[in-house]
């Protein structure tokens, strides 16, 4: 895959989320705390639109009724059926592991700049 | 549960759900402590829907009381059923709404199994019956017989007022797989206090109960999985003698899929619900209808995880009363897991049998 120039790194602010062009569905740029990172817009469940879902963080647990809000901003709940992504990696939350796809991201003079 | 692929050697058939019947209630009473045994309790015929024809084979009947005499259940069971030994679940009373008639009922209960059917055959195993409304007692009940060394499970009815998951139940289960008792999960007689067979409404004819009644022990199963019981406790087992799991699939990939979207609300739940079931749940296998041509019905016991989950059992007395010869067009290692090996990696006890 070639790589491309799609984003000046100003139009994209820390929590922010931007679609560019690329593949089918277009691919969404997340910019978490100053790292960007690019994943496929297409959810791996039901091909929903998942970049548009919140992002937000999960629970994490030691045992039965012990719940920790945790990871907040890392997050990405598609917007169709809830299903949890980690941003940085594109992998489901919950076993077994479905996985976003994600694209290698550069900062290129001051652009974004993905493979693909 | 590990698997161990010795613990077979010599046993064809185990058959993991018997249901043994006093003649009387005098013959429980007899085990009962004053001053309850004083008083009146319930019998084993009260039920929401009494059966309309026979609930019990006609042949297995003693003084008039079918599965009461141990001679015969051996007989039948032994001999004409080819069954090698069976565990033994007799019914108690549902939920009364005395609680300590109820415990004490399971106490007397006990001791009878023991005194009346376990003593006198060594192919015989039985079930600690406990009151699970009343966790102190039952946790001391199961004290009491742990130790038995023909005691091979707890059992609690399938009739309940909270699904088993709960909270208050936990010191019930943490306690029986400390000594390694699998609980069996069985439709009782009824007591008083039960709630209505269905959520929406008594449906008219006995057919109709009894095709639905057993699918509550899905609720019971949700509860588990959703409370974290199987994350907590590594090697409880449950027991659903009331067979039911070729209605389990479609109910749990939905419980599957919510539970997907849902991950964070319990995120003690760490694993995709159906993947508890290999370790954690097993069933009995009368009442496993299934598709009426013979090779379908291989295949699709193939389908429901038979070869793990599924053990035989007759259900004697019952008019359901299923043989052994019911898998004989199953392939024959997937027939030997479902009526012997199965049970015996379930049931640690049984592997001292020979």
């Amino acid at each position: 895959m070639a790589e491309r120039r799609v984003c000046r790194v100003e139009d994209l602010p820390p929590g922010e989320m931007k679609i560019v062009p690329g593949g089918r569905w277009g691919i969404g740029l997340f910019n978490r705390g100053g790292s960007v990172y690019a994943l496929n817009n297409y959810c791996p469940h039901a091909g929903a639109p998942v970049c548009r879902g919140p992002v937000t963080g999960t629970t994490a647990s030691e045992s039965s009724y012990d719940s920790r809000w945790v990871r907040e901003g890392d997050i990405l709940r598609c917007p169709w059926h809830g299903w949890e992504f980690d941003i940085s990696t594109g992998q489901s939350v919950a076993e077994p592991v479905r996985r976003v796809k994600t694209y290698p991201v550069k900062i290129v003079e001051g652009w974004i700049v993905i493979e693909g | 549960m590990k698997a161990d692929s010795t613990v077979d050697a010599g046993v064809s058939v185990v058959d993991t759900a018997v249901h043994p019947y006093p003649r009387d209630p005098d013959e429980i009473r007899e085990y009962m402590r004053a001053p309850l045994s004083k008083l009146r309790f319930p019998g084993l015929d009260g039920y929401f829907y009494p059966p309309p024809k026979d609930e019990n084979r006609a042949d297995s009947a003693l003084d008039g009381t079918a599965g009461a005499d141990p001679d015969l259940a051996r007989r039948q069971l032994f001999a004409d059923t080819g069954v090698d030994c069976a565990i033994l679940l007799p019914v108690t009373r549902g939920l009364l709404p005395d609680v300590d008639m109820a415990s004490e009922l399971c106490s007397a209960t006990n001791e009878w199994l023991a005194a009346r059917w376990l003593a006198g055959d060594d192919r015989f195993y039985g079930s600690i019956r406990i009151n699970p409304a009343d966790p102190t007692r039952a946790i001391a009940e199961m004290d009491r017989w742990a130790d038995h060394p023909k005691m091979v499970q707890v059992a609690v009815p399938l009739q309940a007022h909270h699904p088993y998951g709960q909270r208050m139940y936990r010191p019930i289960w943490e306690r029986a797989a400390h000594h390694g008792l699998p609980v069996a999960v069985h439709a009782d007689s009824l007591g008083g206090n039960e709630f209505w067979p269905t959520s929406v409404g008594y449906p008219i004819y006995y057919v109709e109960y009894a095709a639905q009644y057993p699918i509550n022990y899905v609720v019971h199963l949700m509860s588990l999985i959703a409370e974290g019981v199987f994350e907590d406790i590594e090697n409880l087992v449950f027991v659903f003698a009331d067979g039911g799991i070729d209605m389990l699939f479609p109910l749990l990939w939905r419980f599957d899929s919510d539970w997907r979207a849902l991950r964070s609300v319990t995120p003690w739940v760490k694993r995709q619900p159906l993947t508890y079931l290999r370790d954690h749940v097993r069933f009995c296998s009368h009442r496993l209808e299934g598709p009426s041509d013979a090779n379908d019905y291989a295949r699709w016991i193939g389908e429901i995880d038979a070869e793990h989950l599924l053990m035989y059992s007759s259900n004697y007395p019952g008019v359901s009363f299923q043989p052994a010869d019911a898998f004989a067009a199953v392939p024959p290692a997937l027939r030997q897991r479902v009526l012997a090996t199965n049970a015996l990696q379930t049931y640690r006890r049984l592997r001292e049998f020979d």
